[in-house]
Parts: C-alpha cells; structure tokens; sequence
C-alpha cells in the first residue's frame, strides 16, 4: 500500500496559500521591521497587518498578539513571564494545570515550582475532562495562573473551556490555554472565552515551523523571560521573522474559516475508523470516549501488545501514526496523559491517528486494514479464512 | 518473490554500519534497528538527551543513506538486568565480568531475534568480525582478519540464533570496512574505535559500582593487601577495583614488581605475589554452552582465557553439564576468575564458560 500519513497532530504540511504568501518576505521584502528605512517599513506593515489578521481571526485586539517561535515558546512566556510578573509584585507564584497538558506547559510549570513557587495539577476523569471541583478548590488558594489545554493533542479531548474561564473569572485568576491543536479545530474567540492568555503553532495548522504566537489581554501582566532589542513590546526581544508572521497569519485565517467544516469532516472520518477498528479489534479502548473530542484526533488503546513493536510494525506497513504523542516515539515512556485518565497500572499499546486535509475515506480505511493485519499477527491471531 | 528481510543491528559505529550495507548491497531487505540499552540519567543538563545519543542520530543517518527505515528499540531494562546487574555482582564476588559475552549471549541477539520475529524478519545481522558456515548445522568461525576477530564474545550464542545470524564482516579486515564505509561515504566511516565499556561512560569501572551499589558497599571499602603467606602489606581502597594479574594500584616499595594474584571478597583482601607466582595449570569453567556437540573428556583443544589473548593448548579433564575442567601442557599467566574460557578447534568456536577457579601449579617442595 502507498504509505498513509496520519500524523497531522505531530506536523502538517505547509499550504499553497502560506507558501505563497510568505514568499515575498524571504529575499525581496528581506527588511528589519524596525528599521525605519522603505525596507523596514515594508516589513513592519507586513508583520502589523499579520498581527491584525491573526487578532481578527481570534476576537482579540492587534496590539494584543506578541509572536514568538513556537508553541512551546508560547506556553512558556506565559507561565515563566505570569510567575516573573507576579515575583516582581513581591508575591509566590502558584500555577495551577491539569495533568494532561502538554510538556511545555507541564515542565514551565515544575521550573516555577523548583525556583520557589508552587504547583497545583488538576486530575482529570476517564473522559479527560477536567475535574473542575478540584479547579475551585485550588482557586481558593489565589494561584497567579491557571493553564489548561483546549485541545489535548494525545487524545483530541476538548476541555470545557467556557465553564474554566468563568470559575477563574469569577476570582479575578488569569487563564491561560494552549490552543494549538484548537485552533482551526474548534470555535476559538477570546471575545467569547474570555481567556486572558493564549497559545498558538503555524505547523500544526499547515503555517510555518517556529512559527507561533501568544494573545495577552491588555492589562495582564506579563514578564519578558529574555531580553534584548525590545521587539513584540518588550515580550519576546529578538528581530521578528516577518515571512514566518505573514505565514502564521494566513494559516490562522484559513484554519478558522474552515473550522465547522473541517471538523464535521474529521468527526466523520474518525466515526469511520472507531467502527472499522472495532468492529475487527475486540478490546479496542477508545480514549477519550464519554468527553467531547475535537475530531481529528482518535487515539486508541490495544491491550495486550508492546507499543514498540506495534509502532514499527505500522510504519513498516506504510501507516505513519504515532503512539501517545510524537514526542515520545523511540521511548518506552509511559504517556503522563492516559496514566492520567486510566491511572498508572498496565495500560495498553496506544495508538493515536490524526487525520488532516488531505485525510480521505478511502484512507482511513486502508489504515483500518493495517491496523487490523498488524495487530492480528503480534497477537499470533490467524486471520479469518 | 519478496527479497528476504533481516533486522541489522546497527550500533552507530562503522562495523555494523557496513554490514547492513553490504547487506543492502546483496539484495535483502533491510530494517536498520538501534538498541537503546542505558540512559545517562539523573544529573547533568544531558539527562533527558539519551534519544539524541550519538550513536542512535549516526545510525540513523546511515540508514537514510542507505534508504532503508531504522528504528530505535528500548532495551534498557533487559540490559540493566541482564548486563549491569550481573557485571555489578561480579565484581562484588572478587571476579572480572565480561558484560561483552553477556550482551550478546542475552541483549544483542535474544532480544533482537525475538523483535525480528515479530517483524517477519527471517535473520538478523550484526558487525561482528566472526563468520558462520552453514550446513549440517551452522558453526561459528574466528573472523578472517584475526587482528580484530570477536569470536571470544560470541560462545553464549542462543541455538536459535546462529542459523539466523548474518555477519557480513567475517571475511573482511577492519582497513577494508573502512575503506567501504568511504566509498559508501558513510559518516561513521572514520569514527574511531569503541574500547571502553559502552554503560561506563567515564571510562573507570569503580564509578559506576559506586552509583550501583550502596554507600560503604564492603566492595569498595578498604581491606588488607596480602602476600600469599598472609604477611600484610598495606592497604587497598576496594577490592572491586582489582583484577587478577593486575599490577596496578597496589603502591609502591616492593622490591620486585606484585602482581594480584587472588581477590578474597570475604575478608575483603587483595593477595599479591611476585611474577612467577601468578601461573596456572588448569581452570575450572562453570556452566559451559557449546554451540555445537560438547567436547568429551580427553579431547585436546585451544583455549582462549582472555579477549586478544593466544589460544592455549590444553585437555578436557573433566566435563559435565555444570562444569568442565580444562588443564594446560604448561604452567600459563594466570586468568581472572569471571573472564571467559572459550574453547576452540583452529578457528571453529566450540563453546564456552565462565571460569570459576584458576588452579595454580602445586608448591615446589625442598
């Protein structure tokens, strides 16, 4: 079979629409936006009107996106720079997380705790969803922040963000979400969750590597963690990559104009695959099932196997998906984020499809089949005559 | 019809880099697998680096050279129990492991024979300097270039293992694997020789006990040097630092040089004696592994005591499932119990064992 990309949770392609509009700013727009020459201006009304874009596309106003490199970069300003702002102000950070965040978020969060703050992970139920009595409980204990993912990028459950929002809110606690796989897969407005901080990544939306941004809601208060030459407002020093803006902007439009569609469209594929696996895998665990999901995320869980072997065995059959996260391929790492749902003891071989753009029906059935065929002969299961 | 599939072993150095090429080169299809069998864990910003370890990033780029897929297997706990346990409580009973022989006698080939199996591999192939000739039964053969022959490692050979073993180096010499890994433009090509310990990354053995074993371990505690009458000589800093035969680390003010002749972990004593002191007649292997039909009482054979060591001539005196007794046509330099005894006939590997006791010529009498 022709090898099957089911990864686009890992990384997507770059679109047409992103290549072509960041091709200008490579060589010909080459300017230092801040130079105050025609080619500096050239570039700065370039990467302003990028910022306006991607503030448009997310209900938030232009001077309150600060581009930095990456999601992770992203996540990190916002818990290290929340702390900092809040150390300044003569006071202990607490952040409070849940258990299933991604490891930028996870890992910022125990650097705060071992540089003298402190730490409060939320657990989360068998659905993934947050346990938000436990959210209140840690916000009577006044934390500087509260991080929670809107997507989770393991298993593709969405996070009742709204309800988060309110109950921090209500006692004045700032939110942070990393949204990068939320954006472009379900309704993200900062005018509507009113979230005070937010993370976003071009290549999961088919934009730019090392592309990425952070919304901060004027008047949240927000430390630089590195310093220099004062771009992006102080947050994030450094001379901005404008081609890799002009990209991350395209790629933000295009991924929430698209957004009811591409997800009704991935919500079907993934029925489509749930059926197919189950119907020829008789303990498949589905994660996730009983919480919303976003849709382009299915990942599952097959007892009995080494998730090494049935990893290799996948790619050896064309289909490239990932066990847990992509992060953890070429380790035997247990994923923090099904310990998590299921608790610690003896969790299956997981699988995590994630289905893109390109993603077809006839696809996910040939990935159905693989699946099937490679599950079957590591279980020593001969196939039906 | 499918070309037959093998799963190389590649390590990242240059000899296994060049025999999955060759491989490639004689037409198998070939999954390039790395074994990942420790972490440098704990302390240090490397911690959590052990994925990017050097040589998992070469042996992948060789195999994208190559255009064949690689993965990485997690093997640390097989290893740490099967390889550092045991090299760990070697030492502690006064003898000198070889965790060489106890990787590929468990990791390198159990455990990649077993993942082959899964993966519908029909062989499995490593850079070894040995060759294999098949027939009535597959034997195990000295490599060709004797300078780097690694036949000494390979007596603890699973039965299942050799009929779907491929080492495509047995006939070549080192020079020669270069000189193919340049011309393939490989980028191990000249990377040099791995002589320490692959789990001891600082290079001295003692380090890693100390991580291993807990603080004021009797191992590594001081004890007495002693002469072979029981005269004390001084002190040592852990007799898990010393081999038998070495010379080393015993202080100075003898008047001829001392040599260990005997480690003594119940009363954590080092005996020395002069040069002449440190001869065997004869050894004791324990659990002995024949590859193929095991010797019988009275069959004269060559015995390789230690890696790079001559063969020496020597006679089954006894043998048994548990135990066989090897005496020597004359006195020889004594080999550290632990190290392995391999038993040969010219280049044919017979079997092997782990020697248990070194039996030292009877006293001269007046």
């Amino acid at each position: 079979m022709d090898p099957i990309y089911l990864d686009y949770a890992a990384t997507t392609p770059m679109r047409d629409e992103v290549m072509d509009a960041m091709a200008p700013y490579h060589s010909g727009a080459f300017g230092n936006p801040s130079s105050s020459h025609r080619w500096g201006r050239e570039a700065q009304a370039a990467l302003e009107r990028s910022r306006g874009r991607i503030a448009d596309a997310l209900g938030a106003g232009r001077r309150e996106i600060v581009f930095v490199r990456g999601g992770t970069e992203s996540d990190n300003l916002a818990l290290l720079g929340r702390a900092d702002a809040t150390r300044a102000n003569d006071g202990r950070p607490c952040i409070v997380t849940s258990a299933i965040e991604h490891k930028a978020v996870l890992d910022a969060a125990r650097s705060v705790e071992s540089d003298g703050g402190r730490t409060i992970v939320l657990p989360v139920d068998r659905s993934g969803t947050v346990d938000l009595d436990a959210l209140d409980e840690a916000l009577e204990e006044a934390p500087c922040l509260v991080s929670i993912m809107w997507v989770n990028n393991e298993v593709g459950v969405v996070q009742p963000m709204s309800e988060i929002v309110e109950r921090c809110r209500a006692r004045s606690v700032s939110v942070h979400s990393d949204a990068v796989q939320a954006v472009g897969r379900v309704p993200v407005r900062v005018d509507d969750v009113e979230l005070d901080l937010l993370s976003l990544s071009g290549h999961k939306l088919y934009g730019p590597k090392s592309a990425g941004a952070l919304f901060v809601r004027s008047g949240t208060e927000v430390h630089a963690r590195i310093h220099g030459g004062g771009q992006e407002a102080g947050l994030r020093p450094g001379t901005q990559d404008v081609a890799g803006a002009v990209g991350l902007a395209e790629a933000v439009c295009l991924a929430v104009e698209e957004q009811a569609r591409a997800r009704a469209r991935y919500l079907s594929l993934r029925e489509r695959l749930v059926g197919r696996l189950r119907a020829e895998i008789p303990d498949l665990r589905v994660h996730g099932d009983g919480g919303e999901v976003a849709g382009h995320v299915l990942s599952v869980g097959i007892p009995d196997l080494a998730a090494e072997m049935l990893m290799v065995s996948l790619d050896m059959e064309g289909l490239a998906v990932s066990g847990g996260s992509a992060c953890q391929s070429g380790s035997n790492g247990v994923s923090h984020v099904l310990s998590a749902m299921y608790g610690e003891d003896a969790l299956p071989a997981a699988i995590r499809y994630s289905f893109g753009r390109p993603t077809t029906d006839a696809q996910v059935d040939e990935a159905a089949a693989a699946t099937v065929r490679v599950v079957r002969r590591l279980l020593g299961v001969a196939a039906p005559a | 019809m499918a070309r037959p599939r093998i799963l190389a072993a590649m390590s990242g150095g240059v000899d296994s880099s060049v025999a999955a090429a060759l491989l490639v080169e004689q037409g198998f299809e070939v999954v390039g697998a790395t074994m990942k069998t420790f972490c440098y864990s704990g302390e240090g910003s490397h911690a959590k680096s052990c994925c990017g370890l050097d040589g998992i990033v070469d042996a992948r780029l060789v195999a994208e050279r190559l255009g064949i897929p690689h993965y990485v297997f997690d093997v640390e706990e097989e290893f740490t129990r099967d390889v550092i346990d045991d090299f760990v409580s070697e030492y502690v009973r006064g003898r000198t492991p070889n965790p060489c022989v106890r990787c590929n006698s468990h990791t390198k080939f159990g455990d990649l024979l077993r993942r082959a199996e899964q993966l519908e591999c029909e062989g499995i192939a490593t850079g070894h300097y040995v060759r294999i000739e098949r027939g009535d039964g597959a034997r195990l053969l000295r490599g060709r270039d004797h300078d780097k022959d690694q036949a000494y490692f390979l007596w603890g050979l699973a039965p299942d293992v050799l009929p779907r073993l491929h080492v495509p180096l047995g006939e070549l010499t080192k020079p020669e694997v270069r000189a193919r890994a340049r011309e393939l433009e490989l980028v191990t090509a000249d990377k040099p020789e791995s002589q320490e310990i692959c789990f001891v990354p600082t290079g001295d053995y003692r380090d890693l006990l100390r991580t291993r074993l807990e603080d004021r371990h009797p191992a590594m505690e001081p004890g007495p040097i002693l002469t072979e009458d029981g005269t004390v000589l001084g002190e040592h800093d852990g007799y898990a630092g010393f081999t038998v035969g070495q010379r080393r680390g015993l202080g100075g003010g003898f008047a001829e040089p001392m040599f260990v002749l005997e480690i003594r972990p119940d009363e954590r004593a080092v005996v020395v004696g002069p040069r002449s002191s440190l001869e065997m007649t004869a050894i004791r292997v324990e659990r002995p592994h024949w590859i193929g039909a095991a010797p019988a009482a009275g069959d004269r054979v060559a015995v390789q005591v230690r890696h790079r060591g001559a063969p020496l001539d020597a006679t089954v005196a006894a043998i048994s499932a548990a135990e066989v007794l090897l005496g020597f046509d004359g006195a020889q330099p004594a080999a550290a119990p632990g190290q392995s005894a391999v038993l040969f006939e010219g280049d044919v590997v017979l079997g092997g064992g782990r020697i248990s006791r070194v039996v030292r010529p009877a006293p001269v009498s007046a």
